[in-house]
């Protein structure tokens, strides 16, 4: 084996997965076309996920403070795993206060606008494809006064839930109850002197004349969760109702 | 043992041969870069495509209610209306006047 | 004849001795730094898996949590150690096999100031919360091209070395070799460009990324351990490489299937779909240059079970060479279509990685560094028991943390795909399973602590001065570096 055949074979034997693992489809995902509504869509252009200025922030700091350790965004089809049916991981269900059937795979369109997509490690916690959905919906159903930046964000300060933090009682299909694993998140919060009412701190209890603040990166952060709504609701792309388990599918 | 293979001209040589292996990868990405296609991620221009549509819209609108006539009349009596300003008293209050009365009522919050 | 033969020994060991002195700074340097960087790796390890299982540890310092603390974790340990160690390994077995004294050390010690000042910065960024958020590829952005540059300045003389060798044989090692310092710059400059310079879409940045993580095992952790167990097998056991034509073999076989790894971390997201499977496919195959490596290698020091216990460099190369082919079985397993379901988000996939970087590259590097530092440091290596301690550990500590990860998180991942059960079944099994590998970390510790410290000695030329090497064993008949013991005395290390 003479040096020049040493390293044309190794060019060749790394050229040809370089290429069609790497510079092609890289090319190729990169000029997506943009996918219309369809002609019996009320809606009119082309979808978008809309994820601008502080969302966008945000899903950069969903990956620097490394959430996509513990927490997926993907919902694989069937033939890859039984992400669609585990709990609302994939949208909601029907029942008594949903209307439709919202679950579906994770289509290409839903990590549009990020820098990179947060597919994530392991599943240590539950998957994030649709957490502004679910607990949208779980303060609905809970007639709750809070917002779901203001519930993300006591979640994110002790996801154990602290006194005065409504956990869910009745209905079990919100996953959201069971006791959490996830560490606090306490560095994305301020520790600050409050008079009066408060303005911008958290509803919890800690010593007196003290209050609990988001920072900015807090603020972010739960505004990109809360942005996640990879559902038919979220995407009512024709081609993302295809992926959802009980829509009909277009006759032939 | 053959000493000449190893020489300040062959090490020189080697060097850039050296060079040029390690960043063939760098040099490819660089070459194939005028074949790869252009980004076409162009949803949000897309979406700005409607917009622009409803903004042509109400520019022609406007333009179609535009009295052009009348505003040059309008406009030849406002700068004839200059010539004829006479100085006044002006509306500041001066330091030391009395305040300026509270609005009537609270904005809605 | 005999006459020759020995003024040409002595030539030899001349030679040998002035190749070693001239890199002995570099050499040391990149093996004790990498050292402090692997117990520092170790430890943010401990705190990683404790947080699994106890998210309530340590919360008072947001820049251990256990997002950030994972990535710092894994970043000392690939950049900190994995890449230091192999520098140091693959500068010298380059020197010394094309046979050329280093001329540029104190350049390659300035680089390697940089390199870690560089790790340093990345980590640091980490924990700050400002890396780059890419997973797998967590340095920031501006990290990566001054790594590379390092790289390029620390490696660029073994090229040349080789390239103005005496010319006859060239070694299976330095096919590895070079191979190796090849694969890199041509991974990481492709993954730093479509990551980091050039906006392309969201998963493809994902999938790029996770590219670079598996052929930065398969295309440069691997073929640097494989190096050095080609070099130790034969040279320690004093006879040639069992065949070479299953050396030539396992080299092509892994140079065709290493690049096609690492993308199977993305089944089922909408990527093209033959981007996955190529790389479960890759994975699948490594056990074929696995089996040719490890039969080679084991069919070269089989019978000389005797020089396996007793010479401390061989016994790592071999429990490494043993786990390589564990490793391939495993890989075979794991990377099935059924076992990707379980294994794609549990924590089967940290357990494979360390396998891999533990137990592999990791332990081969030992084997390396316990042969190389006695001889640059003209010392022999002080204490037989901390040598011993650091193997039993190391193989006791890696083998619980594959154990757990891998056991736990199939049953981990069989309770997410159970749908009778909720969700929180799983979470109980992956947090028991994380007291299993917090455990295990705490023997890599101990056992490194031994290491570095036994290092940290040589380093400041504590060693013994001896012209016996240290051996696992009190009474040797005979020492397996050749009949007068001398350290630099070796029948030709054909390979």
């Amino acid at each position: 084996m003479t040096f020049k055949a040493f390293i044309i074979g190794l060019l060749g034997t790394f050229g040809i997965p370089w290429l069609l693992l790497v510079v092609i489809p890289y090319s190729t995902m990169r000029s997506l076309e943009p996918v219309e509504y369809g002609q019996n869509s009320e809606l009119a252009g082309a979808f978008v996920p809309k994820r601008d200025g502080r969302i966008k922030e945000g899903s950069k700091i969903f990956g620097q403070e490394g959430c996509a350790l513990c927490h997926t965004q993907v919902i694989r089809p069937t033939y890859a795993g039984n992400d669609v049916h585990r709990g609302e991981w994939a949208g909601l269900r029907k029942s008594s206060s949903v209307d439709e059937d919202t679950r579906r795979e994770t289509i290409v369109q839903d990590y549009q606008q990020e820098d990179v997509a947060h597919i994530g490690q392991t599943r240590v916690g539950p998957d994030l494809s649709n957490f502004g959905r679910r607990v949208e919906h779980y303060l609905r159903v809970n007639k709750s006064t809070r917002t779901p930046e203001q519930w993300t964000l006591m979640h994110l300060y002790n996801p154990k839930g602290v006194p005065r933090y409504e956990v869910p009682e009745t209905d079990e299909q919100i996953v959201t109850a069971w006791k959490s694993a996830c560490p606090p998140k306490s560095g994305l919060f301020d520790k600050v002197e409050v008079h009066g009412a408060g303005h911008g701190t958290l509803p919890v209890d800690i010593e007196e004349g003290m209050g609990i603040k988001p920072t900015d990166r807090a603020r972010a952060l739960a505004s990109y969760l809360v942005s996640l709504k990879k559902d038919t609701l979220g995407n009512p792309l024709p081609e993302a109702l295809n992926y959802n388990p009980k829509a009909p599918q277009p006759e032939e | 043992m053959d000493h000449t293979r190893d020489n300040p001209l062959k090490r020189f040589t080697a060097f850039w041969i050296a060079i040029l292996l390690v960043t063939s990868f760098g040099i490819a990405l660089i070459i194939t870069q005028p074949f790869a296609p252009d980004k076409t991620d162009k949803a949000y221009e897309m979406m700005g495509e409607g917009r622009l549509e409803i903004k042509e819209e109400i520019d022609r609108v406007q333009d179609d209610a535009l009295n052009e006539a009348a505003l040059a009349e309008a406009l030849q009596a406002q700068i004839k209306s200059f010539g004829q300003n006479k100085e006044s008293k002006g509306s500041m209050p001066v330091p030391g006047a009395a305040p300026a009365p509270a609005p009537a009522e609270k904005p809605a919050e | 004849m005999s006459e020759t033969n020995s003024t040409a020994d002595s030539r030899d060991v001349v030679l040998r001795s002035s190749i070693d002195r001239s890199l002995r700074h570099p050499v040391m340097f990149f093996f004790t730094s990498g050292a402090v960087w692997l117990a520092l790796a170790i430890v943010l390890g401990l705190v990683a898996s404790a947080k699994k299982h106890s998210p309530e540890f340590l919360t008072c310092f947001s820049w251990l949590d256990a997002g950030k603390v994972d990535a710092a974790h894994m970043s000392a340990m690939i950049y900190g150690w994995g890449l230091q160690a192999a520098f140091g390994i693959i500068i010298w077995l380059m020197a010394r096999l094309s046979r050329k004294e280093c001329t540029a050390a104190g350049v390659i010690l300035w680089a390697g100031h940089a390199w870690n000042a560089a790790v340093f910065y990345g980590v640091v960024r980490i924990m700050m919360g400002e890396g780059s958020g890419v997973t797998y590829m967590e340095f920031p952005s501006e990290v990566w091209p001054v790594l590379l540059l390092c790289y390029s300045v620390i490696t660029i003389w073994s090229l040349i070395q080789f390239q103005v060798r005496d010319a006859g044989h060239v070694y299976v090692s330095q096919w590895y070799l070079l191979a190796g310092l090849l694969w890199f710059p041509w991974i990481a400059v492709t993954a730093w460009v479509f990551v980091f310079l050039m906006d392309g879409h969201p998963l493809m940045v994902t999938g790029v990324a996770a590219w670079f993580k598996g052929t930065l095992f398969s295309l440069f952790f691997l073929p640097v351990a494989l190096a050095s167990s080609y070099y130790l097998a034969p040279k320690v056991t004093g006879r040639p490489v069992y065949s070479y034509n299953i050396a030539l073999f396992g080299f092509w076989s892994l140079a065709v299937f290493g690049p096609w790894a690492g993308m199977q971390k993305l089944v089922g997201a909408p990527v093209p779909q033959f981007l996955p499977y190529a790389g479960a496919a890759s994975m699948i195959l490594i056990l074929i240059p696995a089996i040719a490596v490890g039969y080679n290698i084991i069919r070269t020091v089989i019978g000389n079970s005797e020089v396996v216990a007793e010479s401390p460099s061989l016994r790592f190369t071999a429990a490494g060479i043993v786990l390589f082919i564990v490793f391939g079985v495993l890989s075979v397993l794991l990377h099935t279509v059924p076992a990707m379901k379980l294994t794609q988000f549990s924590y089967t996939g940290y357990g494979f990685d360390i396998l891999g970087l533990y137990g592999v590259f990791s332990l081969c590097s030992f084997g390396a560094i316990y042969f190389i530092v006695p001889r640059i440091t003209r010392r022999e290596w002080l204490s037989r028991r901390f040598i011993k301690w650091h193997f039993y550990c190391s193989l006791y500590g890696v083998s619980s943390i594959v154990l757990c990860a891998v056991i736990g998180g199939l049953t981990q991942g069989q309770g997410i795909e159970d749908l009778s059960q909720p969700f929180g079944t799983m979470a109980e099994r992956a947090s028991q399973v994380g007291w299993g590998v917090t455990l295990a970390w705490a023997f890599l510790l101990i056992a490194n602590l031994f290491f570095c410290l036994h290092l940290l000695l040589m380093w400041a030329r504590l060693g013994r001065r001896s012209s016996h090497p240290t051996l696992l064993k009190a009474h040797h008949p005979e020492s397996p570096h050749g009949p007068e013991g001398e350290v630099d005395n070796y029948s030709s290390a054909s390979a």
